[in-house]
């Protein structure tokens, strides 16, 4: 019962997930390019409902006040408050008086940008680009690996030796060959492809390597020969009995990926191959992070990693095994562990 | 046996040479070529064509590869154009470094993935749940930020030395003293390798025990009244490791070839570092040595992978 | 060339022993509790490897700042106070036409290895640096008009230096000539070798020279430590000789946070690196808690600079991206002030003028045209050239209903300049051009501008030298770095031509009032024809540790502090090692 629930959980959170990307343009506050001049490195200005003096109103933020520029240092100013409005601006919520400079719940980057609209924003972009690589990796990595882990011989040793090659031969090369034959600008969508294309390159070796062990492993079990002699044919044995028990691996390696593929898109926009600043990503939001002094000062710049986290969260209790405890002589008396049946079958 | 382990040498033997020369060919066709990188805007083009002609950059890129081929058989790898200094001593300088660096960071990520993975997937409860929402953290923070973190720390409790190999008064130390300099640096580096790496097998590790404490020999085990401990460390530990065993080599090979981010972060003098500066000047040459070390440590990495699965899992031995 | 096979290189361990053997044979390392006076060192950082150990072949900033510290020149140009000093040539005349130089050398002044130095040392390195065979990076700036300068050597200890045409500089361009000791090059330059010599695989001891220190040792990747070089020819005021530092390391510390980091741990002193805008205020609260010195250095020399290709088979379909009323519409439409806040955090000054920032006060034009933030006056210049929003989309079109848009290349990974890039896209769509930033990684980057494959540039420059006559390949038309359109058979328009006559001749000028109001006219007609835009000037800030005694940090990169090494000291009171 209980790692249904999860499976739930994680499936809630991913369909929440993708929602709230969909609606950035309705729930970010401002618009995700836009530089604010005196707010870069702003801190958050969350919303309160206590004043300082105790006093309880709507909701609201204090007005913030650039104190040194060079310092990045700012003040807010307990004097006045300025209330949040709701479904008024074409926006979920947003701030009414904007004389004061705008409203960045999240604080903001280096450039003056909005964190809170960059990450919703760059939901869009991260959580899309992981999704469609990590499927595609797993798809090529399960073809191959589940081909070379049931035909064995010489068909084994190629496939895996071109997962060797594939491996070997970092991206990195491939991709600085490639940007010089493409023109300078690219769409969002046609890197969003080319990258899609590259990351299932990167990951599908993997995959497969893992795949082909448990494979191979299983085809020679009892279950496995029995659909054999009674004339299945490698096709129908591989997808009903065989691969069935390489879910959780397979599982397991999405749980792994996602986030690579998140983090590893900052790595190929770094040559070249990478969003415009105007379309966000979690890879190089974090990126920009990557400063000591952000890291030490403005820890903001960190979220993010707790939205990948959120993501690869949501992928593993949603696909994930959850931990089996070892059951108890009683429980096998009673009938045994009733998930265990499967893999016998 | 001998008949395989033949093949996978020979094997590796072509790994290496597509390897370095599909990475010397494309590291041509990337824009720009050595001398107009490290000159830039400052040579004249009169200057620019005398530079080329005197590393050889100005025949055409056929002639040069087979140039360097016919040398590379000899295991003359070339001389690096942005050093000046033979290529193979330069990748096996930093190699050696490396692979000082990676064997303590696979240690380190073995020891803390394996049992966090073998315990996260043999129990419920709160215990379970931090393993691997700890896991999941480290799999969602880029190695850049990471180790950034570690060199912070480092800085700012004195812990730990703030990057290096060796101090520089410890070269004219004992050898032991040398030794324990490296093995005060190592840490810092090492740690920044090894917590995705372990977070890595904590996630394989833990669904291979759940996969294993589900089939019916353990269960078998527990009704002949194995006791718990037994049942997990021995019986399905070993059943459970082939998924880990199977990416232990390619692990093993890209850490062998050099991570880059944490190599420049933590000031560790290794192969990551001189393959991105030779792939940044398009020094050709040295990227080739770079991408053949590489090869040939991922053909190593594999093969140990394989022994590694054959050992795990009889039924993987294949002739 | 290289021998994998034949010859098995030591392992670095077996290395590190030997270093060890040789280092306790002579006692070296081992801390002596018994000598009170302990040894003075600093150490101080570089960001990459140095590439050799010869500036003659190579053109990398560490292997310039490294010669700073172990050769030495006949002159040497002051950099904070830009005077000529006096170095291993002790005096000085000019024949009355300024074109014959005649130069004293210092006496009793020895190499590194104790071989006297000599005329003939000076003959050999203008030998050297005019080789064709070594095509020495330095050798365009030791050429006047294109042409090599005429050296004999009288004497032992005199060099007649000859100009082959009246040159303004005049003998500042020694500087950039570090002499080289002909006792251990001379064969190397014979036989053709010259190139390979003083590689990183040459054992230090070989590399001698006349400056202050000495390589003590170069273990790769890691460190270089120099020592003192006990044959300096340098005493200070007391008699005391020079270099005052017994011992100088220099750590290879690629990444800049991890640099920033050491120096707040007060593991190194002083690095090579300017401080960025966003690491100013933990410096600054490092300084404040008395751990580090800043030091203001003021306005920087190099600023941000913006062109357009203006070759002219460029942009054939889009004629007006070579109208000058688009690069004054541009700069006026750019709020100079808002982009030093926002791109450098504040810490830069608005400039607007002809290349030569505040910074270079000897230059530095006062009364240019100017083009203040007026994005109205830039919409007006578009409808000039015929750029003029008709399906009012927020775009302007040129006359064939074409949008007008262009894209500006930029480098990857540098964000200063990603930042100005967006901002200057920003500030441009709000007069309604339509800019893409298009970052690229440095070697593509360089590929495109060297073949002119772009439209306009947002990159930085590094200033090598402040007087112009010694960057005439900037001004010139026929000049390499006369990016926008380099190497021109005869200039392509009349402010060019005029530029190029100006040029040649405030070079050719020998009086520097009268070079500096040529050189003012300059900058004129470069503002009016603004084909290189600049924002902002960086302010630069250099951060030193409170150990660190004598520094004279100096805007000219990249030796901002080791470009005056032999007086730096380690503080009175600090010197109990850390």
């Amino acid at each position: 019962m209980r790692h249904v629930s999860a499976r739930a959980i994680g499936i809630g959170l991913l369909v929440l997930l993708c929602a709230v990307a969909l609606a950035a343009p309705v729930l970010a506050p401002n618009d995700p390019g836009t530089s604010f001049r005196d707010r870069a490195f702003a801190p958050p200005m969350l919303p309160r409902i206590v004043a300082a003096d105790g006093s309880w109103h709507a909701p609201f933020v204090y007005p913030l006040r650039l104190a040194d520029r060079l310092e990045q240092r700012y003040e807010e100013d307990r004097s006045r408050r300025l209330p949040l409005s709701f479904f008024a601006c074409g926006r979920f919520v947003c701030l009414e008086d904007e004389r004061d400079g705008p409203w960045l719940p999240l604080g903001a980057d280096a450039a003056g940008r909005d964190v809170l609209a960059r990450l919703l924003f760059g939901a869009r972009t991260s959580l899309g680009l992981a999704l469609a690589a990590s499927l595609a990796a797993i798809l090529l990595g399960v073809a191959a690996g589940s081909i070379a882990g049931y035909a064995g011989g010489p068909a084994d040793e190629i496939l895996m030796r071109v997962a060797e090659f594939a491996l070997v031969l970092p991206a990195v090369y491939v991709v600085l060959a490639l940007r010089s034959v493409l023109p300078l600008v690219l769409t969002p969508w046609t890197t969003f492809s080319l990258m899609t294309g590259i990351f299932a390159l990167v990951g599908w070796p993997w995959v497969a390597r893992a795949v082909r062990g448990t494979i191979a492993a299983e085809a020679s079990r009892d279950y496995a020969v029995a659909a054999r002699s009674l004339g299945a044919g490698p096709a129908r044995v591989l997808f009903v009995h065989l691969l069935p028990a390489c879910r959780n691996l397979v599982a397991t390696h999405a749980v792994l990926l996602v986030p690579g593929f998140v983090l590893s898109e900052a790595t190929l926009s770094y040559l070249g191959l990478g969003f415009p600043d105007t379309v966000p990503s979690w890879g190089s939001m974090l990126q920009d992070a990557a400063n000591v002094n952000v890291l030490s000062r403005f820890p903001w710049m960190l979220l993010p990693a707790a939205a990948i986290f959120l993501v690869t969260l949501a992928v593993n209790l949603s696909l994930g095994r959850q931990a089996r405890p070892v059951p108890a002589p009683a429980q096998i008396a009673a009938g045994g562990d009733p998930a265990a049946g499967r893999i016998g079958a | 046996m001998r008949g395989y382990l033949a093949r996978r040498v020979l094997f590796a033997a072509m790994l290496v040479f597509l390897v370095s020369s599909a990475a010397m060919l494309l590291t041509h066709l990337a824009p720009g070529d050595f001398v107009s990188i490290t000159t830039g805007e400052r040579a004249s083009p009169a200057q620019a064509a005398q530079e080329r002609a005197r590393y050889g950059l100005d025949r055409p890129i056929v002639l040069q590869y087979l140039g360097w081929l016919s040398r590379a058989v000899r295991l003359d790898l070339g001389d690096s154009l942005l050093y000046r200094r033979p290529v193979g001593t330069l990748v096996r300088e930093r190699a050696a470094n490396t692979a000082l660096l990676a064997l303590a960071a696979l240690a380190l990520a073995t020891l803390a993935g394996l049992p966090a993975g073998v315990y996260s997937g043999s129990r419920q409860g709160a215990g379970a749940s931090v393993v691997r929402g700890v896991s999941l953290v480290l799999l969602s923070l880029p190695s850049l930020v990471t180790s950034l973190v570690l060199v912070l720390v480092a800085a700012r409790t004195g812990w730990f030395p703030v990057g290096g190999m060796v101090s520089a008064s410890s070269t004219g130390a004992s050898l032991a003293g040398w030794w324990a300099d490296v093995a005060w640096h190592l840490p810092l580096p090492a740690l920044a390798l090894a917590l995705p790496l372990a977070a890595t097998l904590e996630r394989l590790q833990s669904q291979a025990m759940a996969d294993a404490l589900g089939q019916p020999f353990v269960l078998a085990a527990v009704a002949r009244g194995v006791p718990r401990r037994r049942v997990v460390w021995r019986h399905a530990l070993r059943a459970s490791l082939s998924p880990v065993a199977s990416v232990y080599g390619y692990v093993l090979a890209a850490l062998l070839s050099g991570s880059f981010i944490v190599e420049v972060v933590t000031s560790w003098p290794g192969l990551g570092r001189l393959l991105y500066d030779a792939l940044r000047a398009r020094d050709v040459y040295l990227v080739a040595g770079c991408a053949a070390a590489g090869s040939l440590f991922l053909a190593m990495g594999s093969l140990v992978s394989d022994l590694a699965l054959a050992w795990a899992d009889p039924r993987m031995r294949r002739g | 060339m290289a021998r994998f096979r034949s010859l098995p290189a030591p392992h670095p361990i077996a290395l590190a022993l030997l270093a060890l053997a040789a280092s306790g044979a002579c006692g070296r390392q081992t801390p002596a509790p018994a000598a009170p006076p302990a040894p003075r060192e600093l150490v101080s950082s570089i960001r990459a490897e140095p590439r050799g150990f010869n500036r003659y072949t190579g053109r990398d900033s560490v292997t310039e700042t490294i010669t700073h510290l172990t050769q030495a020149r006949l002159v040497r140009i002051d950099r904070r106070t830009q005077e000529l000093e006096p170095w291993l040539a002790e005096s000085w005349s000019a024949s009355p036409n300024g074109l014959e130089w005649t130069l004293k050398l210092r006496q009793g002044v020895t190499f590194s290895d104790g071989q006297p130095f000599t005329s003939a040392d000076v003959l050999f390195s203008f030998r050297a640096v005019y080789d064709p065979g070594v095509a020495s990076p330095i050798g365009e700036a030791m050429r006047v008009g294109g042409k090599p300068l005429a050296v004999t050597a009288p004497d032992p200890s005199t060099v007649v230096i000859r100009f082959p045409s009246p040159f303004g500089p005049g003998i500042r361009l020694l500087d950039n000539l570090p002499i080289l000791a002909r006792h251990k090059l001379e064969a190397a330059l014979d036989s053709g070798t010259f190139a390979e010599a003083w590689s990183g695989s040459t054992p230090v001891s070989d590399i001698v020279g006349l400056g202050p220190f000495v390589i003590e040792r170069y273990e790769p990747g890691q460190r270089l430590v120099f020592a003192r070089n006990p044959r300096y020819w340098r005493w200070d005021e007391s008699g005391k000789r020079l270099p005052a530092l017994d011992r100088l390391t220099l750590e290879i510390v690629p990444d800049q946070n991890a640099e920033l980091l050491r120096l707040q741990a007060g593991q190194i002193d002083f690095t090579q690196t300017e401080v960025r805008p966003e690491d100013y205020a933990t410096l600054k609260a490092a300084a404040d808690a008395g751990r580090i010195t800043l030091v203001d250095l003021g306005v920087g020399l190099d600023a941000d600079s913006f062109w357009i290709n203006l070759r002219p088979g460029a942009n054939q379909a889009r004629p007006w991206l070579h109208r000058v009323e688009l690069r004054r519409a541009i700069a006026h439409a750019v709020d100079r002030q808002a982009f030093a806040d926002t791109v450098f955090l504040g810490a830069a000054t608005p400039v607007d003028g002809a290349l030569i920032t505040p910074g270079n006060s000897r230059w530095y034009a006062t009364d240019l045209p100017r083009h203040p933030y007026d994005p109205a006056a830039a919409a007006a210049l578009l409808e000039s050239i015929g750029l003029v929003d008709r399906d009012g989309d927020g775009v302007r079109e040129d006359g064939h209903g074409a949008d007008a848009s262009f894209t500006v290349l930029t480098m990857k990974g540098n964000s200063l300049l990603e930042r100005g890039a967006a901002f200057v896209r920003d500030a441009l769509g709000a007069i309604g051009l339509r800019v893409d930033v298009a970052p690229l990684e440095v070697g593509a980057l360089i590929d495109r501008i060297e073949r002119g494959d772009y439209e306009a540039v947002y990159f930085r420059f590094l200033t090598t030298d402040l007087d112009p006559a010694l960057n005439m390949d900037l001004w010139l038309s026929s000049g390499g770095a006369h990016v926008w359109n380099p190497l021109q058979r005869t200039p392509a328009t009349d402010w060019e031509r005029e530029i190029d006559r100006l040029m040649h001749q405030q070079a050719a000028t020998l009086d520097h009032a009268k070079r500096k109001a040529l050189f003012d006219q300059v900058q004129r007609i470069f503002a009016e024809h603004v084909p290189v835009l600049q924002f902002a000037a960086p302010r630069i800030y250099v951060a030193l540790s409170t150990r660190v005694a004598n520094a004279t940090p100096a805007l000219l990169r990249p030796a901002v502090v080791l470009w005056n090494p032999d007086r730096l000291d380690v503080r009175e009171g600090k010197r109990a090692s850390r």
